[in-house]
């Protein structure tokens, strides 16, 4: 009698614990994004990307035979709401995965939240090398590609074309500015440029003529600039108004030519270098298929936010799928040396800092289209491991 | 020593000069419409955003630059009647009106601000320079069309300082200004002189933000790029003043450009509120005095 209700005991509680973990739940991913703000067009992209990917991975029949279900949160680009939505995702909604964030202070705020809910997440836009470098964390991976390996894939083409270039520098005045000046500056030194002179203006700079004596003065072949949004419309207008970019090739971070602003820049964008991990004109299948089917979706091209996020889908699916799990633990693990298929090709995710390694390019703008002009290796481009966490 | 003057200093001077021109054209309605009204007028920028994006507008529809810079001004000069005439007057002759019109005309502000963003979008965009190439001006290269912007900036300022202080019209307004019951009891519509002045400053702000929209691109927050200068320069030169516009304007803008050589450009904002505030502490009314005092 007692060995029977033994037996039913342990019965029942088999049944109850497949249940619980039944086939029929979803993997829930989190997405803690700005939908509204600042960088809501950024938000809008991500949003696209995930959502593609997980209507292509369900018709497939899901990730280990579940279904993925997107959970949104509107984190209007602040550090302080980014943590809360991820809280609450966590504990409320029990979310498997977390993803969306934009700023590199939502990155590195939430990365915090998913060590201490012992999740992972990983970001799809963030820039900033801290977060796989000295603010590592082994709870946040990052797919895109970071601001150190731009500057990689720039400085090399630069000195291909323009050996022994003297380089001005011109950032806006904040953490962004100063920080991709120091890198590029750092990447181009590195690799035999000379630095002529530097400026920083302030964020929101209406007139750049002042500093145009400053520049001639120093006689630069390439100008590197930071600047974005509006103050590059002025920046290369004025520049081209005083005749000031004649001559010189101009060069910059990813974020200073973009869809929103090219139209208001005009010609004076013609000929504008960066370096950048995506751009809709790569010819390889994934990318061709990725491209059409956005299109498709959402009569607009897809930026590298857009085709990172879809990405990651990808990677969550095969990492799951060789862990058997979406554990925490389980899937750490194959989510180390993971290599998954991208628009932009194999990527590979690099064990020591989290960082995914990838082909990197520099891109030309040549009559409004974003051309593809130079490739560096993931290996040339990612630079050392400087995370010292695990 | 002449080589640094001509190719340092000179340039700077120079930008300096197209620059205070900019913001002297901003800050000539500004101090108007106080001198007379004591309306301090929160919405100054974004008239000279409408200015900017209406002729944005009528570039587009195939009008040329030289007519809107007519048609822009005539077309915010009853704007500006208006908008002085239904909302201003209302709370004008209230107790608190310096609160109350401070909060008006920043309410203005606020909702022309979102008009344009739901009307033009929030991307910026760029008015082709009407002029284009450079010229050479004293061993430096000087784009034309800010060489014509300080020549017709400057006929301008010229031309509105004749108004006020050289004819009768200019004549009714400074007596409205210096005592409007009297002016009122000789027989001036005051309340109308009051309107169509506060429509001639609205048309000046407009008049600058079609002339400068070649140099610093359209986008509905540009209202606010110039105020906080042109607020300084208003100040600085004494509220009311035309003079003063001008001194403050060209004095400041100076300052900044020549600053700029030696410190950190992030420096330029502090050091001219730091010249506001010393003159305020030993000229509180500004280096000049009021439109009423001539």
């Amino acid at each position: 009698m007692k060995r029977r209700a033994l037996l039913l005991t342990a019965l029942i509680s088999t049944l109850f614990v497949t249940g619980a973990s039944a086939q029929t739940e979803p993997v829930k991913v989190g997405v803690v994004t700005p939908l509204s703000g600042v960088y809501a067009g950024i938000g809008q992209q991500v949003r696209w990307g995930l959502e593609l990917a997980t209507r292509e991975i369900n018709a497939a029949g899901g990730i280990n035979g579940r279904r993925v279900e997107l959970i949104f949160e509107d984190e209007e680009a602040n550090p302080a709401v980014a943590t809360q939505k991820a809280e609450k995702l966590f504990q409320v909604n029990r979310v498997d995965f977390l993803t969306g964030t934009v700023s590199s202070g939502s990155t590195l705020a939430v990365g915090q939240v998913a060590e201490r809910n012992n999740r992972l997440m990983a970001t799809t836009v963030s820039f900033a090398d801290s977060i796989t470098g000295d603010r590592c964390s082994p709870n946040v991976f990052r797919v895109n590609a970071r601001a150190g390996m731009q500057s990689a894939a720039l400085a090399a083409w630069m000195v291909k074309e323009r050996p022994n270039a003297d380089v001005f520098f011109l950032g806006p005045d904040y953490e962004m500015g100063r920080s991709t000046v120091a890198a590029f500056k750092a990447a181009a030194t590195a690799r035999g440029a000379k630095a002529v002179g530097e400026v920083f203006a302030p964020l929101d700079n209406k007139d750049y003529s002042p500093y145009f004596g400053q520049i001639r003065a120093a006689k630069p072949s390439v100008i590197y600039t930071s600047v974005a949004g509006n103050d590059t419309v002025r920046f290369f207008n004025q520049m081209a108004e005083y005749g000031v970019n004649k001559n010189v090739v101009l060069v910059g971070a990813s974020g200073t030519v973009t869809s929103q602003n090219l139209a208001a820049i005009g010609k004076a964008a013609e000929g504008f270098v960066t370096g950048a991990g995506y751009s809709p004109k790569l010819d390889n299948p994934q990318n061709r298929k990725f491209v059409a089917d956005f299109q498709a979706a959402y009569k607009t091209l897809p930026d590298l936010y857009g085709a990172d996020s879809y990405g990651l889908m990808y990677f969550l699916k095969t990492a799951a799928e060789k862990a058997k799990s979406v554990e925490t633990d389980k899937l750490r693990v194959a989510m180390r040396d993971h290599e998954w298929m991208t628009p932009q090709g194999t990527k590979r995710m690099r064990a020591g800092d989290h960082q995914a390694m990838q082909e990197m390019y520099a891109v030309r703008i040549e009559k409004g289209d974003f051309n593809i002009i130079g490739r560096v290796t993931p290996a040339d481009a990612i630079g050392p491991d400087a995370c010292t966490r695990f | 020593m002449i080589e640094t003057l001509q190719f340092v200093y000179a340039p700077q001077i120079i930008n300096g000069l197209s620059i205070g021109v900019a913001v002297i054209l901003m800050a000539l309605g500004l101090t108007i419409i106080f001198g007379l009204l004591d309306v301090i007028n929160m919405s100054h920028g974004e008239f000279y955003a409408a200015g900017a994006f209406l002729g944005l507008t009528l570039i587009a529809i195939g009008i040329p630059f030289w007519v809107c810079i007519v048609l822009v001004p005539a077309v915010l000069f009853p704007l500006g009647v208006i908008t002085e005439k239904f909302l201003i007057q209302k709370v004008f002759n209230s107790k608190d009106r310096h609160i109350l019109t401070l909060l008006l005309t920043f309410g203005i502000a606020i909702v022309l601000e979102d008009l344009f963003k739901i009307i033009w979008g929030a991307n910026p965009s760029k008015l082709d320079s009407p002029i284009q190439g450079a010229v050479d001006l004293l061993g430096v290269m000087f784009p034309k069309y800010r060489l014509f912007l300080m020549i017709f900036g400057a006929v301008i300022i010229f031309g509105v300082w004749l108004l006020i202080y050289k004819t009768p019209v200019g004549a009714i307004i400074r007596a409205s200004a210096h005592d409007r019951n009297m002016a009122a009891s000789l027989g001036i519509p005051v309340t109308w002189v009051h309107a169509l002045t506060f429509g001639f400053g609205v048309s000046l702000a407009g008049l600058a933000g079609i002339l400068l929209a070649p140099i610093y691109s359209v986008f509905p927050t540009m209202g606010k790029d110039f105020i906080l200068m042109a607020f300084s320069v208003v100040i600085v030169g004494g509220l009311g003043s035309i003079k003063g516009a001008v001194v403050a304007g060209l004095l400041l803008t100076q300052l900044q450009s020549i600053s700029s050589l030696f410190i950190s450009p992030v420096w330029s904002d502090p050091l001219v509120f730091g010249v506001m505030i010393i003159v305020l502490m030993f000229k509180p009314s500004g280096l000049y005095g009021g439109l009423k005092n001539g």
